[in-house]
């Protein structure tokens, strides 16, 4: 350590002693409401580190802040000393201006200490840069020695939310809002601001999730369907566990095993991946249900028409009876999407970047909670427009289908005017399983089973 | 049109309600529920009961077992509970992260305990009782690799728990660009993600790392106890300075009867307890 030190003396034209405090690390914590970086000219939290060199001991230490360099309001620094791991009780007072601040302790700071000075609400220089610490100490002697220069703390110029968000700081309807709890909690204009910009990528790799989740499922499902309705038991038997495990148990639980699990196992999958494939199974089973009631929905008779016109299984499947269930389970099929869209919040519980992970973060470096409800709008705009477009098509459907096999209309209940809730709002289950159930009307029931069992 | 000012209306009387509940509830709050013993503005969310939040997953400060918390901070805010002549209560496991801004918001909860490192930042919203622990921060890794210091995870995918003092430090040293810091609820989900090599290192407090490396994670180890010497302290209301003054006058009675050094050595025994300014 003095060999270093005397390296590093000798290389720095020294001031008059031998350095005897060792600056381990300046850094400042960010002051943006969303993002890592330092903003000038807005109050933020420096941290100073130094240990104190064998024989010597320091009474008083001054650190200079970099010049254009202001102070917020409650400013004040506070001083910690650690010998190794352990927190003394050591006491001191401290005095903070616009340049520098000053810390004296009650007693002298002995050697192999260490000594971390925070200061509060300290805004650097607006102009972006490279900024120092500098300053000085004074030892048992009472002598003052210069402090070699502080690693650089990088600040950025104020960025455009930043200046919005500084705007309205200083508004006095901004304050007037805010002086009621509630609304500053969960209706911050600030953050309002703030979190728009900032949660915008975590929505569109939420968006991601489901966009590549969900036509992986879509395969899978009626793979699975039509091993539901396979000729052996033995194939309907095993497609019949996939489907009841996979949704007889929360999706939650099978995050945490595929995220948790499989790496024990030595299955390692970038985390985002895992996730599509984690949304992608668990889809599968309740799409799987959804098209089984669908091609189980066609009549008979059809099969039997086109077997008389020469037409294979297959054949008949792919150019007659799949066209008809494609229509009639887009409805059911949507609002599974929307389900599975929703579901990727709870990634978020494993690390997943995704919305709800990005909204969380800046919800816990706040406190305030205006990020989750930024966080809402985000998935309505997905989630609104969807509800609309299922409860148009089922319009179309019925008007196309006839009056037999038309999905009955009930009475509809309006959400704000922009569309039909029906299709999310849990509705009776039929007593038994529908297995040969032709009714169009039981036939919704059916489908909409299944995604109503993964929130129970 | 029509749906639209039917919308309107729907919003504006949704919300007025809504502020109105609220209020009249703060305004029933301030009324009641003070205490016998102690000062008149000692405010309880439940009279009579000391209610508490907090993660309960932090070995050894505080943990299931079964339904019930236990852990050095139950213990003491029995301790203090018994002293204030209340009931203590526990909420069902709360977020790490939205406790504090439960604490200030005064509806739910009395006391946000869950191993609250005292901030400045984090005073602007809750006030702090007396530090009842001395910690510091801690860089855990798996004992497979050959990282030496906390710095060394530089530019690498490192987790800490959301909204804790560990993620603050990763994002205040670890600046480096390919830093990824991925935020977890809870500590034991943290440290799942790290036994399953998911993130490089977990950042969280010392003393609840060593209790995990030691028990569940033993192929996990610290790689570097991070001397920040921070301090933890029970969050109260700000608008609550009765029950401030309340708890902090029963730990420092509690320390002066050495109740609460006798809890504290029963829980580190290799520590001293801190003074709580007596």
């Amino acid at each position: 350590m003095v060999a270093v030190l005397s390296l590093l003396v000798s290389f720095m034209a020294p001031p008059t002693q031998a350095q005897g405090l060792t600056v381990k690390k300046t850094t400042a914590t960010s002051n943006q409401i969303t993002g890592n970086q330092i903003i000038g000219g807005v109050p933020t939290r420096i941290t100073w580190e130094a240990t104190v060199d064998r024989n010597e001991a320091v009474k008083q230490i001054t650190l200079v802040f970099p010049e254009g360099s202001s102070l917020g309001e409650h400013a004040n620094t506070k001083a910690t000393v650690l010998e190794g791991t352990i927190r003394l009780d050591t006491k001191f007072t401290s005095t903070i201006s616009n340049t520098q601040t000053v810390v004296v302790f009650d007693e002298l700071v002995e050697s192999d200490l260490l000594i971390r000075l925070e200061m509060f609400y300290v805004a650097l220089p607006e102009a972006s840069g490279e900024y120092t610490l500098t300053g000085s100490y004074i030892d048992a002697t009472g002598r003052e020695i210069k402090l070699e220069e502080s690693q650089t703390i990088s600040v950025i110029a104020a960025t455009t939310v930043d200046q919005i968000t500084q705007w309205m700081d200083d508004q006095p309807w901004v304050e007037a809002w805010n002086s009621v709890l509630f609304l500053k909690i969960f209706l911050n204009p600030q953050y309002l601001v703030a979190s728009v910009p900032a949660l915008f990528f975590g929505w569109l790799r939420s968006l991601g999730l489901v966009l590549v989740g969900f036509p992986l499922a879509i395969p899978i499902g009626l793979g699975i369907s039509f091993l539901r309705m396979a000729r052996f038991g033995v194939i309907r038997f095993f497609a019949a566990i996939y489907v009841n495990v996979i949704r007889g148990t929360p999706l939650f639980l099978q995050i945490y095993i595929a995220f948790f699990g499989l790496p024990l196992l030595g299955v390692s999958l970038d985390s985002y991946v895992l996730g599509i494939i984690v949304l992608a199974v668990n889809s599968s089973a309740y799409l799987a249900e959804i098209f089984r009631a669908g091609i189980q929905s066609i009549h008979k008779g059809q099969f039997e028409g086109s077997a008389s016109l020469g037409m294979n299984p297959v054949q008949t499947m792919f150019h007659v009876i799949l066209p008809q269930t494609i229509r009639r389970v887009i409805p059911t099929a949507t609002s599974e999407f929307i389900l599975l869209y929703k579901d990727t919040a709870r990634l978020a519980a494993v690390g997943v970047m995704e919305q709800m992970m990005f909204a969380k973060s800046l919800v816990a470096s706040s406190g305030n909670m205006t990020p989750y409800i930024v966080s809402a709008g985000y998935y309505l705009l997905v989630t609104l427009p969807l509800t609309k477009i299922i409860a148009e098509f089922e319009k179309k459907l019925a008007a196309a289908e006839g009056s037999t096999e038309a999905p009955v209309k009930k009475p509809k209940r309006r959400l704000f005017g922009i569309g039909s809730i029906e299709t999310l709002i849990p509705q009776k289950k039929p007593d038994e399983p529908l297995e040969n159930s032709r009714s169009a009307k039981k036939l919704r029931l059916d489908e909409e089973e299944g995604p109503h069992d993964k929130h129970d | 049109m029509f749906k639209k000012k039917k919308l309107l209306s729907i919003f504006v009387s949704v919300s007025l309600a809504l502020i109105l509940s609220m209020s009249l509830f703060l305004a029933g709050c301030n009324g009641g529920g003070s205490e016998p013993r102690t000062d008149a503005e000692m405010i309880n969310v439940t009279s009579g009961v000391l209610t508490i939040g907090s993660d309960c997953d932090y070995p050894p400060f505080v943990q299931m077992q079964g339904d019930k918390p236990v852990g050095f901070e139950p213990e003491i805010l029995q301790a203090i509970a018994d002293e204030l002549g209340l009931e203590l209560e526990y909420l069902p496991p709360q977020n790490f992260d939205t406790i504090l801004a439960s604490v200030a918001s005064g509806t739910k909860m009395d006391v946000g305990a869950s191993s609250f490192t005292i901030t400045d930042e984090r005073k602007q919203l809750v006030s702090f009782s007396l530090p009842y622990f001395d910690s510091n921060q801690a860089a855990v890794a798996l004992i497979s690799t050959s990282y030496t210091s906390a710095m060394d995870f530089d530019g690498l995918t490192v987790g800490a728990q959301s909204g804790t003092t560990g993620a603050d430090w990763v994002r205040e040293n670890l600046t480096g660009s390919g830093t990824t810091l991925k935020e977890f609820n809870q500590a034991s989900e943290l440290m799942a993600s790290l036994a399953a090599g998911d993130i490089q290192a977990a950042f969280f407090d010392e003393p609840a790392a060593a209790q995990y490396v030691a028990t569940s994670y033993t192929n996990c180890h610290i790689v570097e106890v991070i001397p920040t010497g921070e301090q933890y302290g029970f969050a109260v209301s700000k608008d609550n300075p009765g029950l401030l003054q309340a708890i902090n006058d029963a730990m420092i009675s509690l320390k002066k009867d050495g109740t609460f050094d006798r809890i504290f050595l029963k829980y580190f025994p290799d520590l001293k307890p801190p003074s709580l300014g007596t």
